[in-house]
C-alpha cells in the first residue's frame, strides 16, 4: 500500500526523520484544522500516485482568505483517476539545496537498493537525473544496508555528508521495522542548520499487515482514505472501483483474469465500474462476500450489465450457484441484466440447481460468448 | 525433456500435509500421478495415507524425496523453505498466498546460496501433463503436448490452457511462477529450459503490469537465441496506477512496469504480444496448427 504523504511523514517524524509541519484536512472537516496554521503554506493533494504537483495539486496558500477556495479546489480534484479525499497542509521550507534518498528492494538480485543524489526535486526518472545518481546495494539485512551506504558517503559532496548519513541511520532501521518496501526522499531540503524531508513516499507490505501493528491501525482508522487497503483487511478480496460512471459491473474471481476482462471491456469501448477479485476459495459456504460485492455494483449509477466470471479449477460449481441465488435474493436492488459465466468443476450440477431455482440468469459457459452477451445487455458502447 | 528443471518422476514431500488445504490437495496430486512419497507435519494424522515425519530431514532420510510443495500459511513460508533447504531438496513450490516481501528476499537469498529452486513465493504451482503435479493447477486446463508455458496470474493461465487445450495444444511443462514482487524463479529463468527441450516446440507467457519481468524475459529471450515462437498476453492496461489490483507485484509506479515498456521489450525479442485471450489462441493456432 502506498502511503498517503502525511501519513508517511508521521511515520518518518516519528523515526526522527525532521519533516515540515503539516495538518490533515478532509472534505468532512469543519475548517478548523486550516486555522491552526498560519499562511503562506502548502496545500498538497493526497493521492497515492506521483505527478501532484504538474496536476495542479500542489498550491501555494499566501494569505488566510486564500486558504478555504483553495483547500476546497484542492478536494474537488481528481488526480491520475484518483479522487482527492485528503489534503495536507505544510509549513514552508527556506532551503538552501535538494538532495534525493531511496531505499527500496531489487526484485530480481533479492537485496536492498540505495539510491543518493546530490540533486532533488525532480523526477526521478529522466536520464539526466538518473546519470547522477550514487548506487549500492546490500544483502536485506540493516547492518549490510548501513555498511553499503558508508561506500556512498565520501563521494558526496562535503555539504550532504551528514544528512545523508543521518537520514540513512534513521530510514534504516525503518524500513526492516515497517518492512516497507519503497522510501523515498525527493526533495530532501538542506537548510542552513539541518536538514528535513520535503517529500516522502513510503510503499509497505500488505502482506505483512498480520504482523505490522501499526500499519493496520492506520488503515483501520483511515479507512476512507484507504479504501482498497481497508476493504482487503477487513474481508480478504479485492475490490477497486475504477470508472464511478462505469455501465458494466463485475463480479470475477482471480486478480489476473479479472484484470484481463477489464482490458478486454475497455478494448471493447465500454467502462467497466470495477475490478473485483472475490476469491471464491474464501466464501466458505457464506454469502456474505457476494451480496456485499453484488451491493456496491448495484450502486453504480451508470452500470447498464452485470458479468460473473467463475473458472471453477479447484472450486465446485455446484456449491458456488447456491451463494450466488442467496446474495441475489439479498440483494433485490440489483435489477441489471446478469450474465453468469462458468465451467468446470461441478458444471452439470449447478446447471440443474440454477434451473430448478426458476432465476432467469443467463448462463454462458464459453468466455467470448459472455462478454459479448454481458456487453450487447449495456447497449452501445459508453462515451465521455 | 525439461528434466533439468524438474524430473516427471522426482519423488515428491508435502510440507503441511496434514492441514485442510494440504490433506486435500495431496491427494489430489496423488490421483494425478505425482511420486508424493511422504508428508511433513508437527501434528499426527491416523487418517494419513502417507508416511509422516516431523521435519524435511527426517522424510528425506526415509524416503529419498528431491522436491516439495508446501502448504503452509504465508508467515510459515519462509521457515518451511530454510528446512528444506536444510534436508538437501532441490526443487520447492510454494502456494500460500500472502508471503510478506521481506521473507521472500531472504527466501530468493537462501535459495540461490543453497542452490535451491523455488517456485513462489505464491504460485498455483506446476505440472508435467499426465504425469507430475505440484500444487492445483486444475486438470481441465492440463493435457500433455508442445508448449512450455510460463504465467504469473493463476486464473488467468488457467483461462488460456483451457482454451489452447479445447484447441488441441497442451503443455510440456507449465511453472506458475505466480504475481509476487520478489519470487523464486522468474520468467527469464525458464528460458533455457523451454529452449532446450526438443519436445517445447512455442512458449506461452502469461504476465501482467507491474516488476520488470517481462522486459527481464525478452533480454533473456535475445541472449539465448531461442527461436521458437513466443506467444505472450499481458494483463492490466487498464489498471489503477498506485492501487495493487490483486497481486502484490501487479502495482504500477510512473513509468515502470507498465504494458508498454513490457510489450516493446518483448516484440524487440521476436515474441508475438496479445491484446486479448482469444488472439493469443488464435495466435498460437496459426504458428503452430501444422504440428498437431
Amino acid at each position: 500500500m502506498m502511503l498517503l504523504e502525511h501519513h508517511a511523514k508521521e511515520l518518518l517524524a516519528a523515526a526522527g526523520v525532521a519533516v515540515p509541519h503539516g495538518v490533515l484536512v478532509t472534505a468532512a472537516d469543519d475548517g478548523e484544522t486550516a486555522l491552526t496554521l498560519p499562511p503562506p503554506f502548502m496545500a498538497k493533494a493526497q493521492v497515492p500516485v506521483g505527478g501532484r504537483g504538474k496536476a495542479g495539486g500542489i498550491l501555494k496558500v499566501k494569505t488566510a482568505t486564500d486558504s478555504a477556495p483553495l483547500i476546497a479546489k484542492i478536494l474537488g480534484m481528481t488526480i491520475r483517476n484518483h479522487p482527492v479525499r485528503s489534503c495536507r497542509l505544510e509549513a514552508l521550507v527556506d532551503y538552501v539545496a535538494e538532495a534525493y534518498f531511496s531505499l527500496a528492494f531489487d526484485a530480481n538480485e533479492g537485496s536492498i537498493k540505495i539510491l543518493v543524489a546530490a540533486e532533488g526535486g525532480v523526477e526521478i526518472e529522466s536520464e539526466e537525473m538518473r546519470a547522477k545518481l550514487l548506487r549500492a546495494s546490500a544483502v536485506p539485512d540493516p547492518v549490510a544496508t548501513t555498511a553499503a551506504l558508508e561506500t556512498l558517503i565520501p563521494a558526496l559532496p562535503v555539504a550532504l555528508q551528514w544528512p545523508i548519513r543521518e537520514l540513512g541511520s534513521r530510514l534504516i532501521p525503518l524500513f526492516f521495522e515497517k518492512e516497507a518496501l519503497l522510501i523515498e526522499i525527493n526533495p530532501l531540503f538542506i537548510t542552513r542548520n539541518g536538514w528535513v524531508a520535503g517529500d516522502a513516499k513510503v510503499l509497505t507490505d500488505d502482506n505483512a499487515l498480520p504482523r505490522q501493528a501499526e500499519m493496520r491501525g492506520l488503515i483501520e482508522r483511515f479507512p476512507d482514505l484507504y479504501p482498497e487497503a481497508a476493504l482487503k483487511l477487513a474481508q480478504g478480496f479485492d475490490f477497486v472501483q475504477l470508472d464511478p460512471q462505469g455501465d458494466i459491473g463485475l463480479v470475477t474471481t482471480g486478480a489476473g483474469l479479472s484484470m484481463q476482462l477489464v482490458d478486454e471491456i475497455v478494448q471493447r469501448g465500454h467502462r467497466p465500474f470495477n475490478f473485483c477479485d472475490i476469491r471464491t476459495g474464501g466464501f466458505k459456504g457464506d454469502p456474505s462476500r457476494l451480496i456485499q460485492v453484488l451491493k456496491w455494483v448495484a450502486s453504480g449509477p451508470n452500470v447498464r450489465s452485470v458479468l460473473m466470471n467463475f473458472f471453477a479449477g479447484s472450486t465446485n460449481l455446484a456449491e458456488l450457484v447456491p451463494l450466488i441465488l442467496q446474495a441475489l435474493e439479498a440483494v433485490p436492488e440489483l435489477r441489471q441484466p446478469i450474465t453468469l459465466r462458468m465451467t468446470g468443476n461441478g458444471l452439470d450440477a449447478a446447471r440443474k440447481i440454477l434451473e430448478g431455482s426458476g432465476n432467469p440468469i443467463h448462463v454462458e459457459t464459453d468466455l467470448e460468448r459472455a462478454i459479448d452477451r454481458a456487453l450487447a445487455a449495456a447497449g452501445s458502447a459508453a462515451h465521455g | 525433456m525439461v528434466e533439468p528443471f524438474i524430473k516427471a518422476d522426482v519423488p515428491v514431500l508435502v510440507q503441511g500435509a496434514t492441514g485442510r488445504s494440504g490433506r486435500s490437495q495431496t491427494a489430489q496430486m496423488v490421483a494425478y500421478g505425482t511420486n508424493i512419497v511422504a508428508g511433513v507435519s508437527r501434528r499426527d494424522d491416523p487418517e494419513a495415507k502417507l508416511p509422516l515425519f516431523r521435519t524435511c530431514t527426517e522424510a528425506v532420510k526415509a524416503t529419498g524425496a528431491r522436491a516439495s510443495v508446501a502448504f503452509v500459511p504465508p508467515l510459515d513460508v519462509l521457515p518451511a523453505i530454510l528446512e528444506a533447504i536444510d534436508a538437501g531438496i532441490e526443487l520447492i513450490v510454494t502456494v500460500a498466498e500472502g508471503m510478506p516481501v521481506h521473507d521472500a528476499l531472504k527466501a530468493r537469498a537462501a535459495t540461490r546460496e543453497a542452490g535451491m529452486r523455488w517456485v513462489g513465493a505464491s504460485t498455483p504451482g506446476l505440472a508435467i501433463p499426465g504425469s507430475l503435479k505440484m500444487g492445483f493447477l486444475p486438470n481441465v486446463s492440463l493435457a500433455p503436448g508442445s508448449l512450455g508455458v510460463m504465467s504469473k496470474s493463476g486464473t488467468l493461465s488457467y483461462e488460456v490452457c483451457y482454451r489452447l487445450v479445447e484447441r488441441g495444444f497442451g503443455q510440456t511443462l507449465w511453472v506458475g511462477v505466480g504475481g509476487d514482487a520478489v519470487k523464486g524463479v522468474r520468467f527469464a529463468d525458464l528460458v533455457p529450459v523451454f529452449a532446450a527441450d526438443p519436445a517445447t516446440q512455442g512458449i506461452v507467457v502469461v504476465g501482467e503490469i507491474g516488476g520488470n519481468e517481462e522486459e527481464e524475459l525478452a533480454a533473456a529471450l535475445l541472449a539465448s537465441g531461442c527461436t521458437k515462437p513466443v506467444f505472450a498476453l499481458l494483463a492490466g492496461r487498464s489498471a489503477l496506477e498506485g492501487v495493487t489490483m490483486g497481486h502484490a507485484g501487479a502495482l504500477i509506479q510512473e513509468n515502470v512496469g507498465t504494458i508498454e515498456t513490457k510489450t516493446t521489450a518483448l516484440r524487440a525479442a521476436g515474441a508475438e504480444v496479445s491484446q486479448t485471450i482469444k488472439d493469443l489462441v488464435e495466435a498460437v493456432t496459426a504458428t503452430l496448427g501444422h504440428t498437431l
